[in-house]
């Protein structure tokens, strides 16, 4: 029995750390850049996808696959990802911010699109099947094959909340958090506050697909319908929770929502009679859209708050400060507001 | 080429202008893409469908056609209910969520991210309450009379192009020629001033409110009387009402009508050549088109 | 009313965007009926915080402003010109996406239906360079041009109080005199005007009063005649212009 257990344990900890690195990914884009992706599920789907693809054996009926390791699949992955993101953000992140969104939201619904029409090459409503898992030698004794997944998720989160800290703290994570926290900053440097934001857009795309292609290989087989915006509001529930700006707690919120959600199901699932499931999954994302939003009107920088707040509360300090008796036209109109 | 395209598009259009004169209203007024706007589309045909059938349920009579219409009375008057609950929804939605940011000072992502959490909650509601499965106003069916040049529509589908122009043509006088309008565009372009001028912001964005919500019921109902009642009917619709909007100018109301008839025939036109699933995919064409070669819009003004 | 009661008054006003910055630390100013009082003080010391506070446009923590003896303190902006107080921001203080009709029609529109026009026309009457284009988009205005049709739509109402937050920013020397007597003859029509200025010179030669404000506090106050000549203002202004250039 503790076996089994553990098995378990360790299955719903690997799905929940393929959810940390989506949510990694989106905190390179919000929590430190202030960019805001509505289409989180796409960017996933496009990294499955393709890891799909390069790494299942030929498969006559559809195009590919090409039979490649699964670490060609993966970072395959984070740069088809990386570059539509960089499209996407090219063509928007100029414009005002809730453009981008729109675009982002746009990208999944043609992904979504894609995967279920483009039969040839996706598979259509069917997905893809048979894509190949890690340890597979190893599927005789689930305990072991469980716990070797574990450790490889594991191991591929460690080491991107590393490489992601040391991104932070660097000079180019610095003059990320500027160009948020400072309209001034930005506009001070113009054109290049532009080209760090869509590289930070990239990369956290690029973290979406590497995740999305983690996930496909965990599981074994993708369908369309995998990816929907339930996906992108579960993500972004995740990093609300543990807070924007906070790689730990992007990590933490991930584990925790996961936990909630898998635990909130079987408690929905025994409140209604089995006809009416699909009514207990509704009631379900019905909770948790509440939770979201409550969250954002009470707590708005998550539950654990984003590290060096401080900072930010000196930023908005010396603003006021420079402003003076002469508020900037951005605060007469705040003042204004309704 | 076949000509009953166009008339498709032309229906399809209108519903998705009158949703994106919506959008346009909103946006410019309180300033964030509401992604909660095609709810309000699902919620405006979900009022009316339990309004006509609790009139139906009364009496038959409200349930018999009236002239050339597939629907009896029960549907009209569903739609008055539905316009004037769909505006209520949208305020209390306003007063529990987004005045609470607004008052907050939030910024316009937060704003958005909270639309995001209110669609997918009003959404998920709707599937608890109705479930997922189709529902119909009406279950008579209707011929399509011949119009000439090969192209035929219901008297229904006449119906809804109708009750558009006529709208869209009474927003845009209210906008233009009322006191009211005038007020809409004042804090479109400045609130602060606006208060400083004597204007009841809040006034305003509670009239924007239920203009926006009162037409996405209208487009909501259109499109369940034309099509069918679904819970996701508002999602599909949200990349085509976005596409719109910002395709017609932000603010603009004569543009978000043009460019939801754009984006109605284009997609009218591209189901000939590229097939039904690929409906979907056009307004996300249009949208990086637009953003690509004009992102201020036909009607708007670069910032 | 007496005509000893002030036409605004405040009492220890104490103002800020945030409750634990305060920038207007508790400012006594009273302006008389009739009277042009100009309000001067270097750069940062909260002259336009504490006007836009009385206009409702900054958040007041305590203190009191009083218009001709009623309280205002917590009315809100909107409502401020229904008691007869105008104000006229120093940037964006007018529609520019609107044409000069509209944007007077929109401060009309808060009189009752049949003073509207009356009033429309009587400040046509008055600047007639607004008349002449009436369907003009306000953003197509010159400086000068913006700043009057700015100030015909706050007259419209026939405020008892008028504000101005340094109504010479951005404008050339030449227009600002022409703007400055403009408001001398509304003024001298009995408009009772406050001005926030930074042009020290060109304001004290039309105003009949002036109140110096440094680190939001009082720290000087009066006649504009004697004033003009006086140390104090030339220790507060002449280094701060000089700073200001140069920042």
């Amino acid at each position: 029995m503790s076996v089994e257990l553990v098995a378990y344990a360790a299955f719903f900890l690997t799905m929940a750390l393929t959810y940390a690195i989506m949510c990694l990914g989106l905190n390179v884009q919000w929590g430190q850049t202030g960019l805001f992706n509505v289409g989180v599920a796409g960017f996933v789907a496009i990294g499955a996808y393709v890891s799909a693809l390069l790494t299942t054996p030929d498969t006559p009926e559809r195009f590919g696959g090409f039979g490649m390791p699964i670490a060609v699949g993966w970072l395959g992955a984070a740069l088809a990802a990386g570059l539509v993101s960089f499209l996407i953000g090219a063509l928007t992140i100029r414009l005002r911010a809730d453009y981008l969104a729109i675009a982002t939201f746009g990208v999944a619904v043609a992904v979504q699109l894609v995967a279920l029409n483009l039969e040839p090459v996706t598979g259509g409503p069917f997905g893809i099947g048979f894509i190949p898992r890690p340890f597979a030698d190893l599927a005789g004794n689930p305990l072991a094959f469980s716990l070797a997944n574990l450790a490889l998720l594991a191991a591929v989160v460690v080491a991107l909340y590393l490489a992601l800290e040391r991104l932070v703290r660097s000079p180019w994570g610095r003059v990320l958090r500027a160009i948020r926290e400072d309209e001034a900053a930005a506009r001070a440097l113009g054109k290049n506050a532009t080209k760090f934001r869509l590289q930070a857009f990239a990369i956290g795309g690029g973290i979406m697909g590497l995740a999305g292609a983690a996930q496909a290989h965990f599981i074994g087989f993708i369908a369309p319908d995998n990816y929907v915006p339930m996906l992108t509001f579960q993500v972004w529930a995740m990093l609300i929770v543990g807070g924007s700006g906070n790689n730990r707690g992007a990590i933490l919120g991930a584990v925790l929502v996961w936990g909630i959600w898998a635990g909130s199901a079987g408690a929905f699932a025994a409140l209604f009679p089995p006809g009416e499931q699909a009514r207990a999954a509704a009631l379900q994302i019905v909770m948790i859209g509440v939770a979201l939003c409550a969250i954002l009107l009470l707590r708005p920088r998550g539950i654990l708050g984003e590290e060096r707040v401080v900072s930010r509360h000196l930023g908005r300090l010396s603003q006021l400060r420079r402003a003076g008796p002469q508020p900037t036209d951005k605060e007469t109109s705040r003042a204004g507001n309704p | 080429m076949n000509p009953q395209a166009l008339m498709d598009g032309l229906i399809t259009g209108s519903m998705i202008g009158l949703g994106a004169v919506g959008v346009t209203l909103t946006y410019s007024i309180l300033r964030f893409a509401n992604f909660a706007h095609g709810e309000l589309i699902a919620w405006g045909a979900y009022f009316a469908l339990a309004v006509a059938g609790v009139l139906g349920a009364v009496s038959g009579g409200f349930l018999a056609p009236i002239g050339p219409f597939s629907f009896g009375w029960a549907l009209p008057i569903g739609l008055l209910a539905a316009v004037a609950l769909t505006g209520g929804l949208a305020l209390v939605v306003d007063a529990l969520l987004f005045g609470r940011l607004r008052s907050q000072r939030s910024t316009v992502i937060i704003m958005v991210m909270a639309s995001f959490g209110a669609a997918l909650t009003l959404r998920s509601l709707l599937e608890f309450i109705f479930t997922s499965k189709p529902a119909y106003y009406t279950q008579a069916l209707q011929i399509a009379l011949p119009l000439g040049g090969g192209i035929r529509a219901t008297p229904d589908q006449l119906l809804s192009l109708a009750v558009a122009a006529v709208l869209v043509v009474a927003i845009h006088l209210l906008l233009t020629r009322t006191a009211i309008g005038r007020s809409m565009r004042a804090v479109s372009e400045n609130p602060a001033l606006a208060g400083v001028v004597g204007i009841e912001v809040r006034k305003v964005v509670r009239v924007v409110w239920l203009l926006g919500a009162g037409l996405a019921a209208v487009a909501g109902i259109s499109a369940g009387l034309l099509v069918q009642v679904r819970p996701q009917m508002g999602l599909d619709l949200l990349l085509p009402l976005f596409a719109a909007a910002i395709l017609g100018g932000i603010g603009s109301v004569p543009g978000a009508m043009l460019a939801g008839l754009i984006v109605g025939l284009s997609e009218a036109f591209a189901v000939q050549l590229i097939g039904a699933e690929w409906r979907a995919a056009i307004a996300f064409v249009i949208l990086v088109l637009v953003l690509l070669i004009r992102p201020q819009g036909i009607f708007g003004r670069p910032e | 009313m007496s005509t000893s009661q002030p036409a605004l008054a405040t009492q220890n006003l104490v103002a800020g965007y945030e409750r634990d910055l305060p920038i207007v630390r508790g400012v006594d100013f009273s302006v008389r009926k009739g009277e042009l009082v100009v309000v001067l003080g270097p750069n940062g010391a909260g002259k336009s915080t504490f006007v836009k506070a009385i206009a409702g446009l900054v958040p007041i923590h305590s203190g009191t402003a009083l218009l001709g003896g009623a309280d205002i303190t917590d009315v809100p902006a909107h409502e401020k010109i229904r008691h007869g107080l105008a104000f006229v921001p120093q940037t964006e203080n007018i529609f520019a996406t609107l044409t000069i009709e509209d944007n007077l029609r929109l401060a009309a529109d808060i009189l009752p239906r049949e003073r509207q026009a009356r009033r429309i026309a009587d400040l046509y009457k008055m600047f007639p360079d607004l008349a002449a284009r009436p369907s003009l988009r306000a953003g197509q205005l010159s400086g000068g041009q913006r700043q009057m049709l700015a100030v015909a739509r706050a007259l419209i109402v026939e405020p008892a109080v008028l504000i101005l937050d340094e109504p010479s920013a951005g404008l050339s020397p030449k227009i600002v005199g022409e703007v400055f007597s403009r408001l001398k003859s509304i003024n001298q029509a009995g408009v009772t005007i406050i001005l926030v200025e930074q042009n020290v010179k060109a304001a004290l030669a039309i105003a009949d009063r002036a109140v110096i404000l440094v680190e939001g506090l009082v720290r000087h106050e009066g006649p504009a005649a004697t004033l003009a000549d006086d140390p104090i203002v030339a220790e507060l202004y002449l280094g701060v212009r000089h700073e200001r250039r140069a920042s």
